[in-house]
């Protein structure tokens, strides 16, 4: 019971570790990304792969962030001046392009096979018993200072004006600011938070595969930061603690439902996503902790 | 690699491209009236394909009937979304539609594998023997597939440009403040516009099966190329759709001759951010300005 408890936390604080830099981009920033489990795929691999070329772990995860935060360059110089949804289609198209590049090259990455056997955080000196429990507890702390960040970037100049891209696009450029530069700076910061994430979920986990990154977990990072609410703290932790919820809970439904085949749970897993999409668009559009001075948009 | 295979690919390619010309018209038309990227063609496409395959098992229907029938109740349920969901959302920001969309995508791929497993299905069709010029094969199926894709467009084109409803559509799409203010129902043309998108999904959909298998993914994976030849082909413009989409199905095809097939998503990528960098307005399009 302890060590599931353990673990399902772990997945919590990595799950809002994305939440939080979706949120820096879709809810304080106004930025759809539909392909964000690329960037944590691209953190994971990093770190990964890294790792087992000898190099230490928090040059890694360090390697992860900016390689991350880095890839998300090119696509929000490209396409963030052009304004519209072009940067949902080509996040989508980036993160599957990410996986198939992962499934199909695999002198590097050893194709759907995965690579096993990446080091644990803490096990050197923890040992394997409460190296998962410092882990947590480094997980904590990182979210904490990510928590501090965003709150730190939304009063400064930077988040007064990515609010107000967010809002009024017109109205900031007429300012003689460049949206594009900000909105910019903003996907390459979420981006980065989700190749941290990336790169905790590969040490954590110890394996890592093409398969873990489907574009469904970009959706269930979606859902944890529209149920919350995008733009509130409160919201990205509730947020992610009701998708959890679900996710595991619902690995628990087949003891309870009998006669449900594997692939049926996962169809209703996936029905589940997709209702709470369009029903907390529509009916919920601030999620359960609207900030208090957002209008319905 | 000879002329032979880089001439099939083409053929193959222009057969591809004319019934994806389809679901991209069916994008491009919602992009330019109701104004945001419609995630959702790609399922409805798969619901298209599933519905033939399930009147086929049934009803032991001829392809037509298929074909009629698959399209037909592929444009319920886009009309049925559209009166739930997007027809409440058109007052808000394109984002939220475009949220929307993604949850009607999975909802509806959630049912059709909740009933039909993740197997595989074909759609039943005669077998028929290629004709054969000297190494340059056409199949007679393909050909069907293509009158049928061109006999849908020319439709949709006739009713656009020679059509009074097509002239009300067209003037939603160019200002909708305007077109409402001139008398026109804009909920009408939405209505309109949500039959044919079912339909051409759905029928696109069916088509795509009978060339190739049924599968789940089959609509989701046609999504990014769908949306890079909209932009290839101009957002909102009808003609650009279906030009993109046929210089994108041949380009695919001689592409998958050198590169493998496996790498057709990421050609789809890379035409997508040439586009976008070099000519984001596309063929036939204008650049789309922050609204």
């Amino acid at each position: 019971m302890e060590f599931y408890l353990i673990a399902i936390s772990i997945s919590v604080l990595i799950y809002m570790l994305m939440a939080s830099g979706l949120s820096l981009q879709y809810g304080f920033t106004g930025l759809v990304n539909f392909g964000y489990v690329g960037f944590f795929a691209i953190g994971a691999y990093t770190s990964g792969l890294l790792s087992l070329q000898g190099v230490p772990l928090p040059v890694s995860f360090l390697a992860a962030m900016l390689l991350a935060g880095a890839l998300a360059y090119p696509l929000g110089i490209i396409t963030l001046r052009l304004g519209g949804d072009y940067l949902a289609i080509i996040t989508l198209g980036f993160s599957e392009t990410v996986r198939i590049l992962l499934m199909k090259e695999d002198w590097l990455t050893r194709g759907v096979h995965g690579v096993p056997g990446l080091p644990r955080v803490f096990d050197d000196w923890a040992g394997v018993s409460s190296g998962d429990l410092t882990l947590l507890l480094l997980l904590l702390v990182v979210n904490i200072a990510v928590f501090a960040l965003i709150a730190y970037l939304v009063r400064s100049p930077f988040g007064r004006i990515i609010a107000s891209i967010r809002d009024n696009e017109v109205a900031v450029r007429a300012l003689g600011k460049n949206p594009a530069a900000f909105k910019t700076r903003s996907l390459m910061l979420g981006s980065a938070l989700a190749g941290l994430a990336g790169a905790f979920q590969a040490h954590y986990v110890t394996f890592i595969a093409p398969e873990q990154f489907v574009p469904l977990i970009t959706f269930y990072v979606w859902i944890a930061i529209i149920v919350g609410g995008p733009n509130r703290i409160l919201g990205i932790v509730v947020g992610t603690i009701i998708l959890l919820t679900f996710l595991e809970g619902s690995r628990f439904m087949r003891d309870f439902v009998g006669g449900v085949s594997e692939v049926q749970l996962a169809s209703v897993r996936f029905f589940i996503i997709g209702m709470a999409l369009i029903c907390t668009i529509l009916y919920r559009p601030n999620g359960l902790f609207p900030d208090k001075f957002s209008k319905g948009k | 690699m000879d002329w032979i295979n880089i001439t099939n690919a083409a053929i193959n390619g222009i057969v591809l491209g004319l019934l994806l010309a389809l679901p991209a018209l069916a994008v491009t038309l919602v992009f330019g009236i109701a104004r945001f990227p419609h995630a959702a063609v790609g399922d409805y496409m798969t619901f298209g394909a599933y519905t033939a395959i399930l009147v086929q098992s049934f009803m032991s229907a001829s392809l037509v009937a298929a074909a009629l029938i698959a399209s037909a109740a592929t444009a319920f349920l886009s009309l049925f979304f559209y009166a739930w969901v997007f027809r409440s959302l058109s007052q808000r920001s394109p984002v939220s539609s475009l949220i929307a969309s993604i949850g009607v995508a999975f909802a509806v791929r959630s049912v059709i594998t909740f009933f039909a497993g993740q197997s595989q299905y074909v759609i039943e069709a005669p077998l028929v023997r290629a004709w054969n010029f000297s190494g340059v094969r056409i199949l007679p199926t393909d050909l069907y597939v293509a009158a049928t894709a061109v006999l849908a467009l020319a439709a949709v084109f006739f009713m656009l440009h020679f059509t009074a409803f097509g002239r009300r559509m067209r003037a939603v799409a160019d200002n909708p403040e305007l077109a409402a203010a001139s008398g026109i129902r804009v909920r009408e043309v939405m209505i309109t516009l949500s039959v044919i998108v079912g339909a051409f999904c759905g029928l696109g959909g069916m088509l795509m099966g009978f060339k190739a298998v049924v599968l789940p993914e089959l609509g989701w994976e046609l999504i990014l190329p769908i949306f890079a030849s909209v932009i290839l082909g101009g957002i909102g413009s009808p003609v650009g759709a279906v030009c993109g989409m046929i210089l994108f199905g041949i380009s695919q095809e001689i592409a998958s001759l050198y590169v493998g097939a496996s790498y057709k998503l990421v050609l789809a990528f890379v035409v997508l951010l040439l586009v976008l960098l070099i000519r984001p307005q596309g063929m036939f399009g204008k650049i789309i300005a922050v609204r």
